[in-house]
């Protein structure tokens, strides 16, 4: 069927392709000034799930950075404590060794060792008992404020109780990810020991013994046996900081990798659109000049 | 054969072409009236007395011209095929208009949908687990949690307030089609009277084809012409036009969503007469009852949020229940979330139980410690449970983006079948100004012709009477 042409269908068909032009031209200026091909679901649903998906994924990974740079302040908390703790059981040796030397010290020489000793006591449940903002290190989960506890000595006893706060088998985690957490703290009862084994113990134990006047010489082995375990310890966070810092590293690089990823996905081909954008406006200006041909002459300005 | 019979030839051709003229001046002026169908005076040559009689004198010519009548040039299979297309492209429009619509109230993907305030939330169960003794932590994690709930009863809201505008919108459609069907019916009553006096109805024929088109739109109605000029405008089988009466239709159902949803009162169309219920296929009405439906886009998007909540709630209280408070002493066996009582939607009912008590945020689990965060861990950890919040979340946005993507892509294609269609009918029915410029030359050259045969006898005239009989004068 040959279709009739009036200047009606025309003028509406003209309409109407100009109608279509316009629009997409539209289309891609708004896509343009916002900078997304998806502005909502329809625009592309199976891009839209995966843009969600993208994002949630980013916003965990910004997360897990975040948890692993608080790890990351833990773990130089217990590193610095359990440094100076190894340096100070060393000058303890020392001095145990020193005070070992029974046949050349008068009782006031051994006194001051014990002081001496005494202090380094002292200096060591200070290190023990560090806080990473108000939270023992050594005990991580618990709400005492102090990893160990000194209960004075009652009668007939002559030394103090240490007690180890935390609670056994618990630990503080940062989460670096969906599947793997790091542990983040020490456990302050193998590192240090606790109640009668406990290194303080060992030096309250060396100081009378001094004082008293007996053969300290004997100590020397458990002091060893202490300043291995410190090390272990020393060892384990030293492997473990090395975890997080491998992990933040691992977590940046993913977070550029989905952004990316995200970009791709939702952001629009700047060079692509531009070009679209200006062949719709050759077609657009294209139309405008047909309408301008097809809609103006009429057979009135022909009859005269 | 008269002597005068040749000037009344010339005389019946001056008013016939006098007459095209006019219908051509009845097109030109309405040449961009909407519905209006061109028309053509029907020329017929009158022929000459022809009493078959042995005496009779008869010279074989016509006796010039007459208008026999005045043609509306309408197609009635295009106006049809007009009507079919339009029912349906209104339909999948007003389709796609009401997905797009509940679309534009999910806001997604942007920052500040409800994925990224779900992610927002775990985040702050995360730093909940890393400060477990940090009341500003827990106070964060709650007010986020806060913002959650709202925004999920916001989002219930924006459907349920798009419910009863289209509940409104379905009553003044309803309205709409009780009116144009009471048009269509006394323009049948004029149309009849019109015919009846021998009379040409063209132009409110044209406005009754306009409103039945309307109507078709509206409810998909489609039009059945009868002898006397009337036409029956049916719907969904039944007459809503017949003759000169108009039937009602009416809105039935609950004015609330709440009520409709549940299925006590569902929104529906019933004959005002005869409370007889009545089912469309096509139409813009169509489309809205369909949204409105128990079962319709509006009730499946009120399910959503309400699965979204109640997952949010049994997935956290479920392991929320598992951990300790920071109180001493602690107590384990809490709900975080909370639903109103009585049958108020989930999504409206949630809140948060410990909004005003930071410490009561269950973070540890029993036996590690007061200050351990590994349950507060674990919850965080729900952002992939299968089940969860934003995977139903996510499902329902896809399910929803994929729906309105195919109505949109429907919807095109119905209204370029519809433009098609109207394209066809124009092309048949409206005016062509050239066309009419050109009639316009015609019944001009035709007049001037007349003109000069009414002339030329009276000359012939004037020498039989003025000059016969002068001989030699």
């Amino acid at each position: 069927m040959i279709n009739r042409v009036t200047h009606q269908t025309v003028q509406r068909s003209t309409l109407a392709n100009l109608q279509v032009s316009l629009g997409k031209m539209s289309d891609l200026q708004s896509r343009m000034s916002s900078g997304k091909v998806i502005t909502k679901p329809s625009d592309d649903p199976a891009g839209t799930a995966k843009a969600m998906q993208l994002r949630s994924d980013k916003r965990s990974a910004d997360q897990f950075s975040r948890n692993a740079a608080d790890g990351q302040a833990w773990l130089t908390t217990v590193d610095t404590a359990l440094q100076a703790s190894v340096t100070a059981l060393r000058s303890a040796r020392d001095l145990t060794v020193q005070g070992a030397n029974s046949g050349a010290l008068n009782p006031t020489a051994r006194e001051g060792i014990a002081v001496a000793i005494d202090g380094v006591r002292d200096a060591m449940l200070q290190q023990a008992n560090t806080t990473h903002l108000g939270r023992p290190v050594f005990a991580g989960t618990t709400d005492q404020g102090v990893a160990f506890s000194v209960t004075p000595p009652v009668a007939p006893a002559t030394t103090p109780t240490y007690t180890w706060t935390g609670t056994a088998g618990a630990s503080v985690e940062r989460r670096v990810s969906r599947d793997s957490t790091i542990r983040v703290d020490s456990d302050g009862a193998a590192v240090f020991g606790q109640g009668g084994t406990s290194v303080f113990a060992l030096l309250d134990t060396i100081s009378s013994a001094l004082r008293s006047g007996a053969d300290v010489s004997g100590y020397l082995t458990d002091i060893d046996g202490h300043l291995t375990t410190m090390l272990g310890g020393l060892a384990s966070v030293g492997t473990r900081t090395n975890q997080v810092t491998t992990a933040q590293s691992a977590i940046g690089s993913t977070v550029v990798d989905l952004r990316s990823e995200l970009s791709s996905v939702e952001d629009i081909d700047m060079a692509q659109t531009i070009v679209e954008l200006q062949m719709q406006e050759v077609a657009y200006k294209g139309a405008l000049g047909a309408t301008q041909r097809v809609l103006q002459p009429s057979l009135m300005d022909f009859l005269r | 054969m008269s002597t005068f019979s040749g000037l009344s030839t010339a005389l019946s051709s001056l008013i016939a072409q006098r007459q095209a003229l006019d219908v051509s001046g009845q097109n030109i002026a309405n040449a961009n009236t909407a519905g209006y169908t061109r028309q053509r005076a029907d020329l017929t040559s009158v022929q000459a007395l022809s009493a078959p009689s042995m005496f009779s004198a008869q010279s074989g010519t016509g006796n010039g011209t007459r208008v026999s009548g005045i043609t509306r040039m309408g197609d009635s299979f295009l106006d049809t095929r007009l009507r079919a297309a339009t029912s349906t492209a209104s339909f999948q429009s007003a389709r796609a208009d009401s997905l797009g619509r509940l679309q534009s109230t999910i806001s997604e993907p942007s920052e500040t949908s409800v994925s990224a305030q779900l992610q927002t939330f775990w985040a702050g169960w995360h730093d909940v687990a890393n400060q477990p003794s940090d009341q500003a932590a827990r106070q964060v994690l709650l007010g986020d949690a806060e913002a959650l709930v709202t925004q999920i009863s916001g989002g219930y809201r924006a459907v349920e307030s798009q419910w009863s505008q289209m509940r409104t919108e379905t009553q003044t459609l309803a309205t709409e089609v009780n009116t144009t069907a009471k048009a269509v019916a006394q323009l049948n009553e004029h149309i009849r009277s019109i015919q009846v006096s021998g009379g040409t109805p063209n132009e409110l024929v044209d406005q009754r084809s306009e409103l039945i088109t309307k109507l078709s739109g509206l409810v998909g109605a489609s039009a059945r012409e009868r002898e006397d000029g009337t036409v029956d405008v049916m719907v969904g089988g039944n007459a809503l036009v017949r003759g000169v009466k108009a039937n009602e239709i009416a809105v039935t159902g609950s004015f609330t969503m709440s009520g409709a949803i549940d299925l006590t009162a569902p929104v529906g169309l019933t004959w005002a007469a005869t409370g007889t219920a009545l089912w469309l296929d096509s139409g813009t009405l169509a489309s809205h009852l369909a949204d409105l439906a128990p079962d319709g886009s509006l009730a499946a998007a009120i399910g959503s949020w309400n699965a979204v909540a109640t997952s949010l709630a049994t997935t956290v209280n479920a392991a929320h229940r598992a951990g300790n408070s920071l109180e001493t002493p602690p107590v384990t066996g809490r709900d975080f979330f909370t639903f109103a009582p009585g049958s108020t939607p989930p999504a409206l009912g949630l809140s948060v139980a410990l909004k005003d008590h930071p410490e009561q945020v269950a973070a540890a689990t029993p036996g590690k410690g007061g200050l351990d965060g590994s349950n507060a861990d674990a919850i965080a950890g729900l952002v992939d449970a299968p089940g969860g919040p934003d995977r139903v979340w996510r499902d329902f946005v896809v399910d929803l983006g994929v729906r309105t993507h195919a109505a949109d892509q429907r919807a095109a294609v119905m209204e370029s079948a519809r433009s098609t269609a109207e394209n066809l009918q124009l092309s048949s029915a409206s005016v062509d100004l050239d066309e009419e410029s050109v009639n316009m030359l015609a019944f001009q050259r035709a007049y001037e012709g007349a003109a000069r045969v009414l002339t030329t006898m009276d000359e012939m005239l004037d020498t039989l009477i003025n000059r016969t009989g002068t001989v030699g004068r």
